[in-house]
């Protein structure tokens, strides 16, 4: 009996305890619950500051530079597929330089479907719609960072749109995010597309600066507190617009407009620190395309101290190989019968052979009289190195810089019949290579289009260099077929057409 | 809020409890431990004369009046049988021995990952997450143990293994240290485990401190045999290849820019023509052994068991192994009559040794060096490259501790528990590759991740018995669980010399002059801007409440009802709580009609109904529409954000995830019976079961225009059906000679019952999800053969037949149009083949001669196919050779000559089409298999040994003999060698035959 009366009052002690111990674990039961991720941010915690706009404006940025460089896209669109390339190894860049697009290769699927180019979209699409949120919410965000970032967000997806109009002709044309309410879209014209985007870019234009954080009077002040080294090639100015418009114009085959946009930057191009490249600096590692510099009119660096580089993603990925870096075979090269076809002007100092027929330069290709002559235009090692040991890369992405605007420039002065106004800008960007003998007996097209191809290998361009020249001559019925049959296009990747079924098929590839 | 009032009612009750136990005076009887203890000791002693079948222990707990087993179907094994086996993982230990809990070994690599399923697989396994979320829970004392959560493949371009040391969470259970391994399959019995039970749970009760003082020895050693294989060299592969130029070029080069391998070309050059003997470095006769040794003792009131073990488990290829050290200590103690604390813990620090494979190296290292030489043939070289790799080091360390620390209050009918379980398992990977392994470049890596576990547990529970024939049995429960997950990592690439290995980083936050240091925590030996570093971390905390009631009527009915309520961090917060029921009932026939029968000795129908929350493993999925820095892209995943910024963007290669997701849950329905008849001598158990996954999220790919790789959705079902049987006689039972035989097998078929938005069909990579077909089969194009000639293709429109596209030429695969419509796509697709077994199981055979016996333990799997992907590789060489990627690679296993050559036609591997893909059913083949898992003869010392100076209470020896042979229609290396998608690449490290000499002694 004495002994149950002592467990009673241990008893009578425990049930506090038990009661503190039930009340503790009620209150901290919604606090257990409820925690954020601390691996994602949710909606409640984004757009309510100005690193919220800068995290987001720059997360455009970095989705196009994804998309383009994903599988090394902008040079396989670009420079692979006309087939002046040849891959030893790869079977499917054999299929893609022999225009086999349907073959089934990963590459080649992935390079047919479009996904990450509408992240680019809606990216920029959310964006406008909630950037408003951030000027509502931080005082810090000015008036002005509003005007200028909608701007760069709006000259993206207009850009992304040219883009995607150029690999696939009709895409689908979504300018609003429907976040959660996603409908399928059908494909819209393209030339409706090529001139809403002419439009955006426009608008977009009166908006951008010239210069990031250079006292620009359309930018006072440091963009988000960096200075303009930090931003000097990295993001779009009013010369990145005029010059993509350009392109788009010429793509449209308007050459008038081409004129007047070319002009532009020809005019300003200095207001935003750009300027022609010497051949040793457009060629050298630590030149024109490492890191990011005012020069890259529009492009999207990988910065080395940024500790951005990769071994994939970059053009160095496909072309280099030994003595260049340590590795066998390239992926793709350009035969010396091709190269010696395409570089004919003595002394060019980008690549011309002597009377010996050794080359005066290993500028743009190593290893020329070697089984596999090695592209090394560009050739962005590391931090600015030569060292062969290991393939990473820095180089940036440039959809375009000065020279290519002076020769498209030209093109359109010689198309508009100012014969004269041509000859001039081509030998702008011809004696900057050391060519000082220009030849002009021969059609101004075919000099204009020999010296882009010279200028600009491997830059993403020929493809559509190709078609434009095509369609200003009007003489290669092969090619002229290509295009009326849509086949410079893309296929659309087979899996995007079952998972919405309003597409189709461009013609040429059901 | 009304959780608030939940968290009353409980209250509430248990202080009602309280005060009733209190009212009544504690009249209760000794405490329950001592009871508990004098039962495990007659397991003990039983031990020792092997003539137990599985069923016999659950017909003792049925004996033994506890109505929890009544209802339920769960199947105990003795860990004395399992321990003999020479494994490391739990799942190596249980394969084959349970009715329904399929185990997949991936590899024989020792420590590797395992996965488990228990009666099939609720969702389709589409990446390792979904492997993640079909596990079991395993339960050690009560601790629900955690595993590697998944979120770390999110960083990884390649999915081979697991950041980090991928170590088998489950490497940590010494089989001597436990008294009972049980597999609860039903809701009546995983119920009580809440949400993460909702795949089954196995539990896992280590043994109790006994108060007499006894020591305990167990041990064996062995040899694990190397393999013989058949090795081939650059002239067998050219050979092989030279094949397909005789057939399809003129000139021995199928285009101009054609390079042919130069290792192959060069017949003169020994490295690759010589002789093949690198089988020689790469296979061993490998070492096993195993010891453990536990002391045990106290008095009634105190008492404890403390255990150590080593075990070690060479594998026999690539220099594989591990080492595992492990203490268990466990005590209880009753300072007074109604009050119980014990506590349990156990540590183990595993070290893993792994295997060497390119592959997995170049996939570490995110780079791809020059591949157009492979590892050469011959031994010289390859030892040769064994060198450069012992320059470096590859150390993978674990540390699990498990433990808990417990209070009972026994107050007679009324019993309280709180409990406080902690379970921490960290994985340490340091890794340094010299610079001669990576043409000239070093690389470090330096990793560190952790999962815990930390749970309280309330639980309280009184039984009241009226007139002797109602028995009521109510139980209250809350519990909460904080599970952390975290890893950091860093690497880097190119140090400046090989004999610095590690990544040094700069230590002094502030300069000397007291300024802050800008280089602080900058590398030191690798170049800054080669050196990543990764963080990453997730909460996933979960609340429960439940309630139980059990009631039986004169031990002929009983009845069981279970209501749960979980919160889950995980789960949207809309919809965080899951409120489920579990209802449960049992008829013994026996008592009720047939209690004078003979024949029949027991005869129980059991049956169960219910649902179980199952949770999210992913915290994002509880955010709604959600940023993330998700814009890398093919070959470079991790970028972080966009000049030295970092990013904000929709999730848009992860998938959009959209508010209004609900909890998704597995309806269960369990129907069974147990028999006994001829007086116990056969023991028959049969549980038909229907699972219904309901609401699970599925990735649909869709809003392409979105720019979203796939929609998160949920929505979908999946129904899994089967039927466990669990057979055993005692053949033979004289005092001299015995026979126990006993069968478990599990029939499974599983079926996709819905998908998200009501959609019939959804196509993910290369499978096809279709409802009503089952998830686990592959989609594939039928082969017919080979077009011969251009004339024999058919002409459809004046084209000749075409596949996706691609008109189709002599050489290339005949494959079947389906539909009809004259092209060949994916709509020509069928679904094909299983990747899981339709019936699995094992058949166990014990035979006893006076103090004699022999085991001989067989195990199956039916139904089940595979594809053979290793050999579609090698006809696919055109697309596999001299890139610097993942399909170049080739392991030195590249030289081993597996499977059946002259099976396939000889297609032109130029061909465009890819001829010798893996989506047709061209390398579809029947992996079912029977293997003879273990023969294994002992001999009972105890009583030749006893004496009075030597109180001996058991002194066992043994030799076992494992994976003796296998029989299978399987044309590649050994069936079960085979990733959870079923495709065979070639990767597994063969699972070795083993012999084993052992002892078990107790004193």
């Amino acid at each position: 009996m004495k002994n149950d009366h002592k467990n009673h009052v241990i008893k009578m002690k425990k049930i506090p305890c038990i009661v503190l111990l039930y009340i503790t674990a009620l209150m901290s039961c919604n606090k257990t619950l409820d925690i954020d991720s601390s691996r994602v941010v949710g909606e409640k915690n984004m757009w309510n500051k100005l690193e919220d706009a800068r995290a987001g404006i720059l997360g455009v940025y970095a989705l196009t530079r994804a998309a383009l460089s994903d599988n090394d896209g902008h040079w396989l669109y670009g420079d692979v597929r006309t087939g002046e390339f040849i891959s030893p190894n790869r079977q499917d860049l054999k299929a893609l330089a022999s225009n086999q697009l349907n073959a089934s290769y990963p590459t080649i699927d992935a390079l047919s479907d479009w996904t990450r180019f509408y992240a680019i979209v809606n990216a920029a699409n959310i964006f406008l719609e909630r950037i408003g949120d951030v000027k509502a919410a931080d005082k810090r965000y000015t008036d002005n960072y509003l005007k200028v970032d909608v701007a760069q967000v709006r000259f993206l997806r207009a850009f992304t749109y040219f883009y995607m109009v150029r690999i696939w002709g009709d895409v689908p044309f979504v300018t609003a995010s429907h976040d959660g309410k996603f409908e399928n879209q059908p494909r819209e014209n393209s030339n409706k597309i090529l001139v809403w985007a002419q439009q955006e870019m426009l608008k977009a234009a009166t908006d951008l600066p010239f210069v990031y954080s250079g006292n620009d009077v359309q930018q006072p002040g440091n963009y988000y507190n960096e200075d303009a080294t930090r931003w000097g090639g990295a993001l779009a100015t009013k010369n990145s617009a005029y010059a993509v418009l350009a392109h788009l114009a010429a793509w449209q085959g308007n050459y008038a407009d081409v004129a007047t946009y070319t002009k532009f930057v020809e005019d300003n191009y200095g207001k935003s620190g750009i300027n022609y490249q010497s051949t040793e600096d457009l060629t050298k590692s630590n030149g024109f395309f490492f890191n990011k510099n005012t020069s890259q009119m529009f492009g999207f660096d990988s910065d080395w101290g940024h500790i951005d580089g990769s071994v994939a993603g970059h053009l160095e990925e496909l072309t280099l190989a030994e003595p260049v870096v340590n590795k066998k075979v390239p992926d793709i090269y350009i035969p010396k019968d091709t190269i010696l076809k395409i570089f004919d002007q003595p002394k060019d100092e980008r690549f011309s052979i002597d009377t010996l027929g050794q080359p005066r330069s290993e500028r743009y290709f190593t290893n020329i009289n070697g089984k596999y002559p090695i592209f090394s235009k560009i050739k962005v090692i590391q931090g600015g190195v030569s060292d062969p040991t290991f393939r990473y890369f820095t180089s940036a992405l440039i959809f375009t810089r000065l020279e290519d605007i002076v020769l498209l420039r030209a093109e359109a002065l010689a198309v508009l019949g100012d014969l004269t106004g041509a000859e001039n800008e081509v030998t702008v960007v011809m004696t900057r290579r050391g060519i000082t003998e220009i030849d002009f007996s021969q059609d101004i097209i075919d000099l204009i289009f020999k010296e882009r191809h010279r200028e600009l290998l491997g830059e993403g361009h020929r493809w559509y260099d190709l078609i434009r020249y095509n369609k200003i001559k009007q003489n290669n019925p092969v090619f002229l077929k290509l295009i009326n049959s849509q086949g410079i296009y893309w296929p659309v990747s087979r899996k995007l057409i079952s998972q919405n079924t309003l597409l189709t098929q461009n013609p040429f590839w059901k | 809020m009304r959780y608030l009032w939940l968290c009353l009612v409980v209250f509430a009750a248990i202080t009602t409890c309280a005060l009733t136990g209190l009212a009544k005076g504690n009249e209760g009887k000794k405490g329950k431990m001592k009871h508990a203890v004098f039962n495990n000791n007659v397991y003990a002693r039983r031990d020792t004369v092997v003539k137990d079948s599985l069923l016999k222990d659950s017909i003792n707990i049925i004996k033994r009046h506890t109505i929890y087993n009544k209802l339920t179907d769960s199947v105990s094994k003795k860990p004395y049988d399992l321990s003999k086996f020479p494994g490391v993982s739990l799942q190596q230990l249980l394969k084959g021995q349970f009715a329904g809990l399929y185990i997949q070994e991936p590899s024989g690599e020792p420590g590797s990952v395992q996965n488990m399923f228990i009666r099939g697989v609720p969702m389709p396994l589409l990446s390792p997450r979904d492997v993640y979320q079909s596990q079991p829970l395993v339960v050690l004392d009560g601790i629900p143990l955690v595993t590697e959560h998944p979120f770390a493949y999110d960083i990884q371009l390649y999915n081979y293994n697991r950041m980090g040391t991928a170590t088998n969470p489950f490497a940590d259970i010494d089989m001597n240290n436990i008294a009972s391994v049980e597999v609860l399959k039903d809701l009546a019995a995983t119920a009580i485990y809440g949400p993460r039970a909702v795949n089954g749970v196995i539990i896992l009760t280590s043994k109790t401190p006994v108060a007499a003082k006894s020591v305990t020895f167990d041990s064996y050693v062995g040899l694990a045999q190397r393999p013989h294989v058949t090795t081939i060299n650059g002239k067998y592969e050219n050979a092989f290849r030279q094949r397909f130029y005789d057939l399809y070029t003129t000139n021995g080069r199928y285009s101009d820019d054609e390079n042919y391998p130069i290792y192959l070309s060069d017949s003169l050059n020994n490295v690759y023509s010589g002789k093949s003997d690198w089988s020689d470095l790469y296979y061993r006769n490998a070492v096993v052994y195993g010891i453990n040794f536990g002391i045990s003792g106290g008095t009634d009131r105190a008492n404890f068991r403390f255990s150590l073990g080593d075990l070690k488990n060479e594998g026999v290829a690539d220099g594989t192994g591990l080492n595992r050290y492990s203490a268990m200590f466990n005590i209880n103690m009753k300072p007074i009559k109604w009050l119980l604390f014990s506590a349990m813990v156990n540590a183990n620090r595993v070290e893993r040794q792994r295997n060497k494979y390119l592959r997995d190296r170049f996939a570490q290292i995110n780079y791809f060096p020059d591949l157009s030489a492979p590892l050469p043939p011959n031994k010289d070289f390859y030892a040769d490259y064994l060198e450069q790799y012992k320059k470096g080091f590859d150390n993978n360390k674990n540390n699990i501790i498990d433990g808990y620390a417990k209070i009972g209050i026994d107050l007679g009918k009324f019993k309280f528990v709180t409990t406080f379980n902690v379970d921490y398992n960290e994985g340490y990977r340091d890794v340094f590759y010299a610079r001669t392994l990576l043409q000239g470049n070093s690389y470090a890596s330096n990793y560190f991740g952790f999962s815990q576990r930390i749970m309280a547990d309330n639980r309280a529970t009184y039984d009241l018995t009226i007139n002797k024939v109602h028995d009521f049995h109510f139980e209250l429960g809350q519990s909460t669980q904080w599970d952390i997950y975290k890893y950091s990592n860093a690497y880097a690439y190119k140090g400046v010399n090989d004999y610095i290995k590690i990544n040094l980083l700069v230590s002094n936050p502030k300069n000397p002059d007291g300024s802050d240091n800008p280089d602080y925590l900058n590398t030191t030996a690798f170049p800054r801007e080669l050196t990543y570093r990764f963080l990453d971390k997730t909460k996933d905390n979960l609340v429960s409440f439940y309630a139980k009631t059990d009631y039986s009527f004169k031990g002929k009915y009983f009845l069981s009802a279970t209501v749960r309520a979980d919160g889950s961090s995980n789960a949207q917060p809309t919809s965080r709580w899951f409120y489920s029921p579990v209802l449960s009932a049992a008829w013994s026939i026996k008592k009720e009609l047939l209690s004078n029968n003979t024949i029949i000795s027991d005869l129980v129908l059991r049956a169960s109904a219910g649902r179980l929350g199952r949770l999210n493993a992913f915290d994002n999925y509880a955010q709604g529409p959600q940023y993330t820095a998700s814009v890398g892209y093919t070959g470079n995943l991790t970028v972080p954000g966009y000049n030295g910024f970092g990013v904000l963007t929709r999730p848009y290669s992860t998938g959009w995830v959209g508010y209004g997701i609900p909890w998704s849950y597995s309806n269960q329905l369990n129907l069974g019976t147990d028999a006994s008849l001829l007086n116990n001598r056969l023991h028959l158990s049969v549980d038909w079961y229907l699972k219904q996954e309901k609401n699970l999220l599925i990735g649909i790919p869709a809003f392409a225009e979105y720019g979203y790789k796939q929609s998160i959705e949920s929505g979908m079902a999946v129904n899994n059906t089967g039927i466990d049987v669990s057979i055993s006689a005692n053949i033979i039972q004289s005092r001299k000679f015995g026979w126990t035989s006993s069968l478990n097998l599990n029939h499974n078929a599983n079926k996709l019952k819905a998908l998200p938005r009501g959609l019939k069909q959804i196509t993910i990579d290369n499978k096809l999800l279709k409802v009503g077909s089952p998830v686990d089969q592959y989609w594939l194009l039928t082969n017919d053969g080979i077009y011969k000639s251009e004339s024999e293709i058919p002409v459809v429109n004046g084209q000749p037949l075409k596949y996706n596209g691609i008109a189709l030429h002599a050489g290339d695969p005949r494959w079947r149009d389906i539909n009809g419509d004259n092209v060949i796509d994916n709509n020509d697709k069928t679904l094909k083949g299983h990747s899981l077994p339709r019936i699995s199981g094992g058949y166990d055979n014990i035979f006893r001669y006076g103090n004699w016996n022999l085991n001989v333990n067989l195990y199956f799997n039916l139904g089940r196919d595979l594809i053979h992907q290793e050999m579609a590789n090698r006809f696919d060489f055109i697309n596999r050779e001299g890139n610097s990627d993942v399909n170049s690679v080739k392991e030195i296993t590249f030289w081993e000559k597996r499977g059946d050559y002259s099976k396939y036609p000889l297609y032109n591997p130029w061909s465009t089409v890819i001829p010798y893909r893996v989506d047709q059913d061209l390398f579809l083949e029947n992996a079912s298999f029977l293997k003879l898992r273990t023969v294994s003869i002992g001999y009972d010392l105890t009583k030749a040994v006893r004496s009075k100076k030597i109180k001996l209470s058991r002194f066992y020896v043994y030799a076992t003999a494992n994976n003796v042979f296998t029989i299978t229609p399987y044309t590649g290396q050994d069936p079960e060698l085979v990733n959870y998608d079923g495709y065979d690449t070639g990767y597994g490290l063969p699972i070795p035959r083993t012999y084993t000499l052992g002892v078990k002694m107790e004193l």
